[in-house]
């Protein structure tokens, strides 16, 4: 990839020998791959309720094992009023002997169907004027990878979806917060003066709230929806970018080139837009790697207070909020979405604290 | 020294009011009220109860009676929580939340503090290490994940602490919650203090110091006090971080402090609960980097002069 790069071709060089930037890139590019291919391959859709199998521990192993089975067999058994016994089970067929007090109605072995263990089940033979009836079933082959929630949904396909949605918002709404900074530092930085300063205070007090103060505030306006996320982190995360992007303002328009474009008479938006922005877009797109992680925390944040995502649709943040819930006896649905999280942001942590190396990136 | 302070005094209390009226007509006209409920109310007891907690007055004329009972103290009635003012239900919560705050800010100073010193001593020795490594477990695992953990590990696995509750301030129930708030800052406090006293000690008069023979102590009382501006100047902003992991902290541990109300009383439209919250946070986290501005001014003389009023 180095070379199709046309930046700093030193840096880059030095940094494809940097292992932990390679590593997080590897650790990246496979946990986006699997949110985007996995949910396709995992044979679960994400809202899918499996009832028989509420909290079931991950495993590599298929379901129903032998209990479950049992436990299946016998519930429907009883509701259907009928004794069951297992003759035998090959290749993922079980023959089953239903034996009843009167004759067994063939539309009530519709039940095997809506379990979850079972497929249809076909009459093999009918004896004793109905009251014993002989079926094959086909057993269902599940794998809970990750196990499931309380709910009983996969949490591995929900884990996949969660991490496209905290992806998505991660890099959209660090979009939102890059276009109002931008926007906000180039035009304090080239109006000056009394402009600038006034610009300045209000990011600065703005910059001393806390991030839950906007949380409540935009919870006023907007109640629970989706939109609160973009809107609240943009509302945060602006700031450092208008600060640095202020800075590269103030040394850029020093330069000639912006002398020269105002003697030739173009207009203040003009020079921003064509020679102070591209300028500064080095130092952007530098600060952005820091940005996204940050987004990410914060999404999460919002969605641990049930303000964010809303159900069934997921994130990590939800995720985790589920799991610290359920610590008790099913820690599989906090640790999963938690090593989803930390590696995504250790990830991005570390390319951009190696991408800091070039000069003026300097978080605050 | 006064003259600075007044300076900072000056430029907060308007800061306050403004972000007291931007909440105040903001929360006003979001679509929603406090009496909203599933099955629409009678209209002549909503009209009461709009008259009895005067809503139904002109906007103007609602928020100077309310800045009136500002200045006597008075947060009014909470329009949820329907037999308490807003006052009866800080009363029991802000202690508990300040306690909290309090005691993982000092945590985070002191242990991040310490540790960051290790690190500066020897650069690449275990210090060193062990700061960049808690400073990317600070990042990567969030209050939230660490919560529901130390919680598995001490509560539930070791028997050794309790899981949640508060317990009237039990020093038992406070270790994981403090531990939890302050994690993340005792990492950021570290790296930051380690890079700043890397740089104080390399500067000409350390090294002067250094060439006269004094003792070890001695120079780094000196590589301390240059070195502490920008972690004083971090805090105001750990400040702000802590409170928001607070809410968070309580909801995991269950601690009844003013956590719960920031979101429920915005939620529910609960519109004195909301602007008593907003007036707590924002005059707490004013007050707080008030505070560090003076150590900072103390701490070095530079900006008492050079910042004068704008």
């Amino acid at each position: 990839m180095n070379e199709s790069l046309p930046a700093n071709p030193r840096r880059l060089a030095t940094a494809s020998r940097n292992w932990p930037m390679r590593a997080s890139l590897a650790i990246l590019g496979l946990i986006a791959l699997l949110c985007l291919i996995g949910p396709l391959v995992s044979g679960h859709p994400y809202d899918q309720v499996y009832r028989d199998y509420v909290l079931v521990r991950p495993s590599l192993f298929a379901h129903p094992d032998a209990h479950e089975t049992h436990e299946a067999l016998e519930g429907i058994a009883r509701r259907m009023r009928v004794g069951a016994e297992t003759s035998r089970e090959e290749g993922g067929v079980l023959h089953i002997t239903l034996s009843a007090g009167r004759p067994i109605d063939p539309r009530a072995l519709r039940a095997f169907e809506r379990s979850d263990v079972f497929g249809p089940a076909r009459i093999v033979e009918t004896s004793d004027e109905g009251r014993r009836v002989s079926i094959d079933i086909l057993l269902k082959r599940m794998v809970f990878l990750f196990g499931t929630d309380a709910n009983g949904r996969d949490l591995f396909t929900r884990v996949l979806i969660a991490g496209r949605i905290s992806l998505a918002v991660g890099l959209l709404a660090s979009f939102v917060a890059l276009t109002i900074g931008v926007a906000y530092g180039a035009v304090a930085g080239y109006a000056g003066g009394r402009i600038d300063a006034l610009m300045m205070r209000i990011v600065e007090i703005v910059y001393a709230l806390p991030f839950i103060f906007f949380v409540i505030v935009l919870v006023m306006v907007f109640g629970r929806h989706f939109v609160l996320i973009f809107v609240t982190i943009g509302a945060v995360e602006w700031l450092d970018m208008a600060r640095i992007v202020r800075g590269q303002t103030l040394s850029i328009q020093q330069r000639d080139f912006v002398a020269a474009a105002e003697a030739l008479g173009a207009s203040a938006p003009a020079i921003l837009w064509r020679h102070v922005v591209p300028n500064a877009s080095g130092t952007i797109a530098a600060f952005l790697a820091v940005l996204v992680p940050r987004v990410i925390l914060l999404e999460s944040f919002v969605s641990f207070l049930g303000l964010g995502v809303q159900e069934p649709l997921t994130s990590w943040g939800v995720l985790v909020a589920d799991g610290a819930r359920n610590i008790q006896g099913s820690v599989h649905l906090l640790i999963f979405p938690a090593l989803f999280l930390g590696a995504t942001l250790g990830a991005l942590q570390s390319l951009g604290d190696a991408w800091q190396g070039s000069p003026g990136t300097g978080r605050r | 020294m006064l003259r600075f302070f007044l300076a900072r005094v000056a430029t907060a209390v308007p800061a306050l009011f403004i972000i007291i009226a931007l909440a105040f007509f903001l929360m006003r006209l979001a679509p929603g009220g406090p009496f909203d409920t599933e099955r629409a109310l009678d209209p002549e007891i909503a009209k009461n109860l709009r008259r009895i907690y005067r809503l139904d007055l002109p906007l103007m004329r609602q928020f100077w009676l309310y800045l009136q009972n500002l200045a006597h103290g008075d947060l009014g009635p909470s329009l949820h929580w329907r037999d308490f003012t807003v006052n009866e239900l800080f009363a029991k919560a802000l202690p508990v939340s300040a306690t909290l705050g309090a005691k993982a800010m000092l945590v985070a100073i002191f242990a991040g503090a310490a540790l960051g010193l290790a690190g500066a001593m020897r650069p690449g020795g275990i210090g060193a290490r062990v700061v960049d490594g808690a400073a990317i477990f600070g990042i990567i695992l969030p209050v939230f994940v660490v919560a529901p953990l130390l919680q598995l590990g001490f509560g539930l696995t070791l028997h050794a602490l309790p899981v949640g509750g508060w317990n009237d301030g039990a020093w038992q129930n406070q270790v994981l919650p403090v531990t939890t708030l302050a994690l993340p800052q005792i990492a950021i406090v570290a790296r930051l203090m380690q890079a700043a006293l890397r740089d104080a000690l390399a500067m000409p008069h350390i090294r002067t110091l250094r060439a006269f023979g004094m003792p070890r102590y001695h120079i780094y009382i000196h590589a301390l006090r240059a070195a502490f501006a920008p972690v004083v100047s971090y805090l105001g902003l750990a400040a702000a971080n802590v409170l928001t992991g607070s809410v968070v902290v309580e909801t995991i541990f269950g601690i009844p402090g003013m956590g719960r109300y920031f979101v429920d009383g915005a939620l529910g439209r609960d519109y004195t609960l909301v602007m008593g919250t907003v007036i707590v946070v924002a005059a707490a986290v004013l007050l707080f980097n008030l505070i560090v501005d003076l150590i900072l001014a103390w701490l070095d003389p530079r900006v008492r002069y050079e910042s004068r009023p704008r």
